[in-house]
């Protein structure tokens, strides 16, 4: 404190001063001021202000003390006979610290003084200010006694001068020159007897100093020296909470904590936290807060946006691991010659070579492809305001606009050309040197060999995952002076090194070790982890044993004439080829294909197993489809010895080498394309071109709107020539697929309203499908259209629509459409299309029951065998007729053929008696043929004498049997509502009334019905109970949809039938 | 205050012997508030460049250093209160290296170079 009372006493010097040097008035601080007037007053007077160097207390102190000599022995222009002649000062100092301990200090004092010196002009305000930290600290250390004593002095001496300076103006003008000088000379020699009193405690001064000066900063410090391991975090310290946030906000987070905790700072309840932190770079999504529970964690971060300290989210970091939440990875060091890439403005995403780096390592001075327009795009019509100057500004905004605004508008990337600069900006042409013409200035920017040499801030750079392309990389090295594109492999090797380092080396590969202790030792690889490969030493001193070394201390060995193939991430990957030279790691080798030297590393290299030409030749056929580039395929045509024909999809043919080729396109055996009809084509069916040159050719490979055709007949490119899709029609698709020529692709089916399956559908019911064997085969059919009208044939085959029909007239077989063919009624012998044909199955069965003669052969195979299928069958039937499957059919597809027919067949009275005796006629077939007939009889008739039969009682012995089998096929369709209003709207189906709703109700007394067999299996032991259950149903719903029907009696018979079966 | 809103935040650097984080225009107004004995950064912008690095990585606000255990492991113990960051990418000039040695401090670069007794 007492140091800055003396220094407040300097003050009056100081303000004295003011005049002269009015800017330290504008330093506050006390000591400053004080500090800075002896400054002030030499810089006044002789002008010898000379710079404090940067230093640390202690030696701030020190050079002070010199200082303050050298002041003096300025101004009394350097007779010192104490110092020695000249300003040594270094001398002196030595003298003055005596123990010699701190000769390294004083060096450096000494250069940097000398630095100093040479910038006088600049050196005042920093000197000043150099002194300002040092003085906030004086008040507290003891060695300030010492300086202030110095202080003191140099005030003195300040005051002295000032007073030559101040008092004796007049003085000094009146005076002969000596005279100022001599009055120094007295004061000098007053002082340096002082000084020689004064050394001893001088001499001991500084040792103290030095001792204090050390150890006050070693106290702040203190803890510099304390290992780690010693620091770890125990049980004591506070806690550490991982906290959820949003990834990317880590940093606002972290300062809203700052924010909070300052505003809380000096209320009663400051934030209760002792750090937070974020880990953003390495951890993202997190933010971390060191306190003592978790509820003052909640409580700092509680409310703060883009954190979440609510959720079951924080996490308490173990104490083992608070210790990596700060491990730091080391910021790889740019180096030069390696590649980084441009963040922003208008070279983003640029390659750029390192040319030079800054000695902080923040900045580096880059080596770009220069992309410039060279004033093509500017628009030389512009107003030119204030002489061009504006103008200018101008063009450079705007250069600078679409430069970065507009990636896709920027010059491509060139070397730089003073020709096309001196066309219209030659004014902002320079040459800068002089004995060649490769160094320019155009546009305030340094071009160098072509290349742009501009400096850039580590932060605008992207210096990790560059991952250079070869393409770009020789964009740099394509300016060489002998213009060969000679890659500058070593510099190219430190940012690829990295990538490809991984799985370079494989068990077996010969290495070497070119790094390290190991350094030169040859072995064979065992094995490989990760980055370290185990190699078993083949050669020297070390033999037999198995050493473990980094990859990157490894290169792989090759002797001459090894035969090696190129596997890494050259672009001569995959050549084969002998090794003819080898230099350091760099390999050169005449490739077996191209015959050509190329020089690659040696760990893209690897011994090859597959000799002669290998290469990529072997992945490649003749036919294949193969990728050239991402908007070219191309179809091989002709593989060579060392390279391929293709014939692109543009329809041009080149030869390319396998390494052009970035990799085979599979056959997709399912792609498909249309032609120009719409028709759907696919692989390997036949198409032909219409128009152009009318080829024809099986497709090989659809490709987009390419089709690769393959043409025997053809000779040229074997065969092979491409076409678009758009112009072929197909001539014959594979496998009989039918070519739709007319109709064009089935739009139902791409329809999703009708794909969607209905759950309460409303689309349409497929016609009924037959199951099994079609009723066609077999079958003798007349064709009824097309080019073999009227002929007859025999359907050997058949799909859903089409049939293979031998004709009996040639020996041939046709294909034609069903709906084209004429069957033959079994019944009527009339000719009758293909749906009503396998539509009239279920009838035509019964009606061929009913007709009881006709297939008197199978009735036994029926009778026994199928009754029981026939019950379902009989089922299905009217639920399929009767409820759903007609109504359905004729209430989607409009004017079905199939309602009428059926409609006609239930008008002539036939189908449904017939239906009824299938039923009831095949239950009842084991029993007796005359049931049968009955039926037959009743088939003849109206439906109620089918059922008068059933229910008149006169077969009673059946009536048990009978009646459950027929209740349990066909009463479920009768005994539901939906099922019995179908069949009534059956029955009037030709009002076309349905109701889709009906219609869909129909499966459920299908489905019924088809589970009828169970009770029919046991129908004799329940009959009652069979017969009883539809007693109501049928009853109740029975006479609606008859009332005013015939079959209205049939209602009233039920009674009679109730009463049969009771 | 150590507050820097969102706007300042690009102008923040970050002091690459004690790692505090401040804007580059506090740096230059008020020097680093720990290192200001030897680096000296007031008003002396040039200074400040060197000094101090744009590229840090980590924030740590720190609010008690003298019992955070966090500040321990960082070594910012009797730093004053304020942010910091955890790595530093840069390098300070030799001669500054050599005058906080000279004035008895150990310069820890802390861009992730050194690993010494970690474990």
């Amino acid at each position: 404190m007492s140091t800055g009372a003396l220094l407040d006493q300097d003050l009056g010097s100081g303000s004295e001063d003011d005049n002269f040097n009015p800017a330290p008035a504008v330093e506050s601080d006390n000591e400053g001021a004080g500090d800075s007037d002896p400054d002030a007053k030499p810089s006044t007077k002789s002008g010898t202000d000379r710079r404090r160097s940067r230093q640390s207390d202690p030696d701030d102190v020190k050079e002070e003390d010199d200082e303050g000599h050298k002041d003096s022995a300025s101004v009394l222009d350097g007779s010192k006979p104490f110092r020695g002649p000249g300003l040594n000062d270094e001398d002196e100092a030595e003298n003055l610290n005596g123990a010699g301990a701190d000769d390294e200090d004083e060096d450096e004092e000494d250069q940097e003084e000398d630095d100093d010196e040479e910038d006088v002009v600049s050196g005042r305000p920093r000197k000043r200010t150099r002194r300002d930290p040092r003085n906030q600290y004086l008040d507290v250390e003891a060695e300030v006694d010492e300086e202030e004593d110095e202080g003191d002095e140099e005030d003195e001496e300040g005051n002295a001068e000032g007073f030559i300076a101040d008092t004796h103006p007049d003085d000094v003008a009146d005076l002969p020159d000596g005279a100022e000088t001599d009055d120094r000379r007295h004061r000098e020699l007053d002082r340096q007897r002082e000084r020689l009193q004064q050394l001893d405690a001088e001499k001991e001064a500084e040792r103290l100093r030095n001792l204090y000066g050390r150890s006050r900063t070693t106290t702040a410090r203190d803890t510099v020296t304390v290992p780690k391991r010693l620091l770890l975090p125990s049980v004591n310290d506070p806690s550490i909470w991982g906290v959820k946030c949003k990834p990317g906000k880590e940093r606002e987070v972290v300062f809203s904590v700052v924010r909070r905790a300052e505003e809380r700072a000096q209320t009663k309840n400051p934030l209760p936290i002792f750090s937070a932190f974020e880990r953003g770079n390495s951890i993202p999504g997190f933010v971390y807060v060191e306190a003592r529970r978790q509820a003052d964690v909640t409580a700092a971060l509680d409310g703060l946006s883009n954190v979440y300290p609510r959720g079951d989210k924080t996490v308490l970091i173990p104490i083992k691991e608070m210790p990596d939440l700060f491990r730091v990875n080391k910021t790889e060091q740019l180096a030069i010659g390696a590649y980084v890439r441009i963040k922003r403005g208008k070279y983003v995403g640029d390659l750029a070579m390192i040319d030079d780096v800054e000695e902080n390592g923040l900045g580096v001075t880059l080596r770009i492809v220069p992309r410039l327009d060279y004033g093509q795009n500017e628009d030389t019509n512009a107003p030119m305001i204030d002489g061009g100057i504006k103008g200018e500004v101008q063009k450079r905004k705007r250069h600078a606009a679409y430069g970065s605004t507009n990636p896709a508008l920027r010059p491509p990337q060139r070397l730089f050309s003073d020709a096309e600069a001196k066309k219209k900006h030659s004014k902002h042409l320079q040459s800068l040197s002089t004995f060649d013409k490769k160094h320019w200035q155009y546009m305030g920017d340094q071009f160098v060999n072509g290349f742009l040499i501009k400096d850039f801030k580590l932060q605008a750079l992207i210096t990790e995952n560059v991952n250079p392309t070869l393409e770009e990389v020789t964009r740099f090295t394509s300016g060489a002076e002998d213009g060969t594109e000679n890659l500058d492999l070593t510099a190219l090797a430190t940012s690829l090194k990295t990538g490809t380092a991984k799985d370079s080396y494989l068990p077996g590969d010969m290495v070497e070790v070119f790094e390290g202790e190991q350094q030169g030792v040859c072995g064979k690889a065992v094995s490989v982890q990760g980055d370290i490969v185990t190699l078993s030493v083949t050669q020297g001193d070390l033999r037999g044993q198995t050493i473990d070394v980094p990859s990157k201390g490894l290169r792989k060995r090759f002797k001459e004439g090894d035969h090696v193939k190129v596997i890494g991430g050259s672009r001569f990957r995959d050549e084969v080829g002998m090794v003819v030279q080898i230099k350091k790691d760099q390999v050169t080798i005449l490739s077996d294909l191209s015959m050509q030297e190329i020089t690659v590393f040696s760990k893209d290299l690897r011994e090859a197993s597959d000799s002669g030409i290998a290469g990529g030749l072997g992945m490649y056929d003749i036919h294949d489809l193969v990728q050239l580039d991402p908007a070219t395929v191309g179809c091989i045509t002709k593989v060579d010895r060392e390279s391929l024909r293709v014939l692109d999809q543009n329809g041009s043919v080149r030869s390319v080498v396998p390494s052009q080729i970035s990799n085979r396109i599979e056959r997709r055996r399912n792609a498909v394309a249309t032609d120009r009809n719409g028709s759907e084509i696919r692989s390997d069916d036949t198409v032909r071109e219409i128009g152009g040159e009318q080829k024809q050719g099986v497709i090989l490979h659809i490709y987009r709107s390419y089709l690769f055709l393959h043409n025997r007949e053809q000779t040229e490119n074997s065969g092979i020539s491409v076409v678009r899709a758009t112009n072929v029609a197909t001539v014959a698709a594979k496998g009989g697929r039918v070519a739709q020529a007319s109709s064009g692709p089935d739009l139902n089916k791409m329809n999703p309203a009708l794909q969607r399956n209905g759950v309460n559908g409303n689309n349409t019911m497929p016609p009924p499908k037959s199951f099994g064997r079609d009723r066609a085969l077999g079958q003798t059919v007349t064709i009824r259209k097309g080019a073999y009208k009227g002929l007859l044939g025999i359907v050997k085959d058949t799909t859903d629509t089409e049939a293979r029909v031998e004709l009996h007239t040639k020996a041939k077989t046709i294909t034609v459409g069903k709906d084209t063919l004429g069957f033959k009624d079994p019944l009527t012998g009339q000719s009758i299309d293909y749906q009503r044909f396998s539509g009239s199955r279920g009838r035509g069965d019964g009606g061929r029951g009913a007709s009881g003669g006709a297939t008197p052969a199978r009735d036994p195979a029926w009778s026994s065998n199928r009754t029981p299928m026939g019950i379902p069958q009989g089922g299905r039937t009217p639920a399929w007729g009767a409820s759903a499957r007609t109504p359905a059919w004729s209430g989607g597809a409009g004017s079905s053929a199939r309602t009428p027919a059926w409609q006609q067949s239930a008008m002539s009275g036939g189908r449904t008696p017939a239906w009824g005796a299938a039923d009831g006629g095949r239950t009842v077939n084991p029993y007796t043929d005359g049931s049968r007939t009955a039926y037959g009889g009743g088939a003849m008739g109206s439906r109620t004498p089918a059922w008068n039969p059933a229910g008149a009682g006169h077969h009673d012995p059946f009536s048990g049997g009978r009646t459950p089998g027929y209740e349990s096929s066909r009463t479920p369709a009768y005994s539901q509502t939906p099922a019995g209003s179908g069949y009534g709207d059956n029955w009037s189906s030709s009002n076309g009334t349905h109701s889709s709703n009906r219609a869909y109700d129909a499966p459920t007394p299908g489905k019924d019905v088809y589970a009828a067999p169970t009770p029919n299996g046991g129908y004799a032991s329940t009959p009652a109970a069979a017969a009883s259950t539809p007693k109501p149903g049928y009853a109740a719903d029975a006479p609606t949809p008859y009332s005013g029907q015939p079959e209205t009696p049939a209602a009233d018979d039920g009674p009679g039938y109730d009463e049969l079966s009771d | 205050m150590s507050f820097v809103p969102g706007s300042q935040q690009r102008h923040l650097r970050a002091c690459m012997v004690c790692s505090i984080v401040q804007v580059q225009q506090r740096f230059i107004r008020e020097g680093c508030p720990n290192c200001e004995t030897f680096l000296g950064l007031q008003n002396h912008p040039e200074d400040v460049q060197q000094c101090t690095s744009q590229v840090f990585e980590g924030l740590i606000t720190l609010a008690d250093p003298s019992s955070s255990w966090v500040a321990r492991w960082q070594r910012l113990d009797g730093y004053v209160p304020g942010v910091y960051a955890v790595k530093v990418v840069g390098q300070l000039p030799e001669e500054t290296v050599q005058s906080i040695e000279d004035a008895g401090g150990r310069y820890i670069p802390r861009d992730g170079t050194v690993h010494d007794d970690d474990a």
